[in-house]
């Protein structure tokens, strides 16, 4: 098994941050921690190949760093990249999970790292890759070598990776179904008895955090701002000529309200299985309240309002997906010249 | 209050002369069976057939599942609303024919119904193994319906026949001694004896409104939810009739089975009788379509569970997808601020099966959460030799080879906690 270990200027004994600019060099045995990793790997397994760069320098020239890796692992025939451990270094995390997550694409070999939670290559590359957990502290190197050598070898095998906690990888935040013995109410009973008696119990889906959007800038004078109305309520034309789906859609309209003082029911539908939409079939100006916005406009309140309006179903919608239209909608709204958006949601 | 479920195990089901249980043989005369069902003139006719465990047999789409259950003269009615007159449900005897079910299929089409989506009873092979209900003998019927009938009302007459079947049968076991029979209660938030153990409630949605129920879609006690607020009901009642599922299986699944043999409730009464806890009560209550209702909701439910049952932990369910979950969030997370220790079930609602896009409340308290999954399991069914339906587009479809995921085979997701699929996250 031949293995191709990325480490650092420091892991390579080479020095600190006054070498942090080291270009990319290669040494044709194992350095530093790969000796361990080599021993632990088994009978036949050999470090091949260490690249070694200072963190500056492969921060600074990420794209031309990973390109020349690439190049490395390749010429190298590796079966297996590793890169780390990183601890708490960042800019040694945010360099190896872009290595991994290349070699990974490009090459279609195994690539593991290991980083401490609060690492900022974590947040980069969990879902991309296995990144095992390193803790702290570089004195807990063996342990941390050793659980990175057990997940190489499962991977290499194929043998199931198991759950982050025991394999002693983190979370990667992918979710797959597993058919376990106890059936889900007496899990939730036991749950509940365990939390009430202040027994330790691990939760089957721990609390996710999210990146604060920062309240955006007030809107100067809306008397001479230009307002546009989206929502995600799924109002769409009779017919609904984009077909955006009523579940988990994947798309959005732009529908034209130029010269209408108010919408009429006959002429729209709803795509939205996800509330009750009686009312919005009788008026669709409960959802997108043209009638209101044309008085408003009329009394000078606003300045102009935009003559179409934007319109998506919200139901059961993945992250992933409203990213991308969220996006793409505000692509739209600053094309248009909006000043402000009105989003009505149900 | 006292329920005692008497229980005469069922291991085949048979057509024959006289309706009658012979041993662990159902015998059932299909001619009086039928003719007791369309006394309900809104019937012209039903379809009547067994299926075995294990037999390649496959059937849908399922409109629910129920254990033949008959109540003892002298306790509470037959799912009162449903069948007998409305009284408090879950005292007396009820007579159970464990091992059977009655399975009831749509007779229209999903077209003719809207689009929705549809299940099916999976007898045999992997798909089967995940499903409680691939181990029952099946009475399967569709009833036939006038068809000037509104779609509601023909499902309507659907549910009727359904539990006056589960009702006729079950009768077989009355005056006839049981194999076993197991008691439930009293129990209430003043059983004495009890002290010193954790005051365990269970608040469980049975509807999201979300939906509109029709006029006649009986869920709870015979009605639709319309104008319901959160409400205090015995364990029993759960047990023993007084809740049906909607005309819709909605995400995840709720049957009549399960409401039967509720497995929360279940598991927390096997611990109240081993003195592990004390079984407290429940909150029934419904998901709101409006943020006004929804606040109103959660706490009338939280303040039932907290001054009503006197509760110092609970367990809470949802009925359907993501307001049904939130709703689920924000009663858990009200009971936490009032001293009420929660756990909660909820199924995956991601679409791409990231953690990401899974969580939709994010409440610090409320912290033990059971994540039952389905989303990514898959089987290819073989095309069978015996596929019943009530139509024959969906009988052609059913008998054909195809590729089903795990929400389609009923009985292997489940909202009432019957499932063994659970997310787990890498």
């Amino acid at each position: 098994m031949r293995i191709v270990h990325y480490i650092n200027q420091f892991f390579a004994g080479i020095g600190g941050e006054e070498v942090a600019g080291a270009p990319l060099e290669e040494r044709s045995r194992a350095v530093g921690p790969g000796r361990l990793l080599e021993q632990l790997m088994g009978e036949g397994a050999e470090v091949v190949s260490t690249l070694v760069c200072g963190d500056n320098h492969a921060v600074e020239n990420e794209d031309e760093v990973v390109a020349a890796v690439i190049e490395k692992v390749r010429s190298a025939k590796g079966d297996l990249f590793v890169a780390g451990p990183c601890f708490e270094a960042g800019r040694y995390g945010m360099i190896s999970g872009a290595v991994c997550a290349a070699v990974e694409a490009e090459l279609g070999i195994p690539a593991v790292t290991g980083m401490h939670v609060e690492n900022p290559g974590v947040d980069l590359y969990r879902e991309a890759l296995y990144i095992v957990d390193s803790g702290q502290n570089a004195s807990e190197m063996k342990n941390v070598i050793e659980k990175m050598a057990a997940l190489a070898l499962k991977r290499l095998t194929g043998e199931p990776i198991g759950k982050p906690a025991e394999a002693g990888y983190l979370a990667r935040g992918l979710i797959k179904d597993a058919f376990v013995e106890k059936r889900a109410g007496e899990r939730l009973v036991d749950m509940l008895m365990a939390k009430v008696s202040g027994e330790p119990f691990e939760t089957e889906m721990p609390a996710s955090s999210f990146e604060a959007t920062p309240m955006p800038a007030a809107v100067g004078d809306i008397s001479k701002s230009k307002v546009m109305v989206i929502t995600d309520g799924g109002l769409v034309p009779k017919g609904n000529p984009d077909g955006i789906r009523g579940m988990a859609a994947t798309n959005w309209g732009t529908y034209s309200i130029e010269g209408r003082g108010n919408l009429e029911s006959e002429d729209y539908e709803i795509s939205h299985g996800g509330y009750d939409t009686r009312f919005v079939e009788e008026d669709p100006n409960r959802l997108v309240p043209l009638d209101a916005l044309r008085e408003l406009e009329e009394e000078g309140a606003i300045g102009e309002l935009h003559n179409e309006f934007i319109s998506t179903s919200g139901l059961a919608n993945p992250l992933s997906n409203t990213r991308r239209m969220g996006k793409e909608m505000a692509e739209k709204v600053k094309a248009e010249g909006v000043d402000a958006v009105i989003l009505t949601s149900t | 209050m006292e329920l005692t479920i008497a229980r005469h195990p069922v291991a085949d089901i048979q057509f024959g002369e006289k309706t009658r249980l012979d041993d662990t043989t159902l015998i059932i005369n299909e001619g009086e069976l039928r003719a007791h069902l369309l006394e309900d003139d809104r019937l012209v006719g039903a379809d009547l057939e067994i299926v075995h465990p294990g037999e390649a047999a496959r059937a849908g789409s399922v409109f629910d599942i129920i254990e033949p259950r008959a109540k003892a003269p002298g306790g509470s009615p037959d799912f009162p609303g449903i069948v007998g007159d409305v009284a408090t449900a879950g005292h007396g005897t009820t007579h159970v024919l464990e091992g059977a079910a009655i399975t009831v299929l749509n007779e229209l089409s999903a077209e003719e119904r809207g689009g929705r989506q549809d299940r099916i009873l999976e007898m045999s092979g992997p798909a089967s193994e995940h499903s409680h209900y691939a181990t029952l003998h099946h009475l399967i019927i569709v009833s036939r319906t006038r068809e000037e009938l509104a779609p509601h009302v023909r499902m309507n007459a659907g549910r009727r026949a359904s539990m006056r079947a589960a009702v006729y049968l079950a009768r077989v076991g009355i005056g006839e001694a049981p194999t076993s029979s197991e008691t439930f209660g009293p129990i209430g938030p003043t059983e004495p004896g009890r002290e010193g153990l954790s005051r365990v409630a269970y608040v469980g949605q049975i509807y999201s409104r979300q939906r509109s129920p029709e006029v006649d879609e009986q869920i709870i006690y015979g009605v639709n939810t319309n104008g319901m607020m959160p409400l205090l009901l015995h364990p029993n009642e759960w047990l023993d009739g007084a809740i049906a599922p909607a005309y819709v299986l909605s995400l995840g699944g709720q049957e009549t089975y399960f409401y039967q043999n509720h497995p929360v409730i279940c598991d927390l009464y096997r611990r109240h009788q081993a003195h592990e806890l004390n079984f407290v009560g429940t909150v029934a209550t419904i998901a709101a379509t409006d943020n006004a209702d929804r606040d109103r909701n959660c706490h009338a439910a939280a303040n039932f569970a907290k001054w009503g049952l006197g509760a110092d932990a609970a367990v809470l369910t949802k009925f359907g997808g993501g307001v049904p979950h939130m709703d689920m969030a924000v009663t858990a997370n009200i009971l936490e601020g009032k001293g009420v220790k929660t756990a909660v079930m909820v199924s995956d609602m991601s679409g791409d099966r990231r953690v990401e896009s899974a969580l939709l409340f994010n409440f610090p308290d409320v912290d033990a959460v059971v994540y039952c999954g389905g989303d990514d399991t898959k089987w290819e069914l073989p095309a069978i030799g015996r596929a019943i339906a009530g139509d024959p587009v969906t009988a052609r479809t059913l008998a054909a080879s195809g590729e089903v995921g795990a929400a389609t085979i009923i009985g292997v997701t489940n909202q009432q906690g019957a499932t063994h699929i659970q997310s787990i996250i890498y």
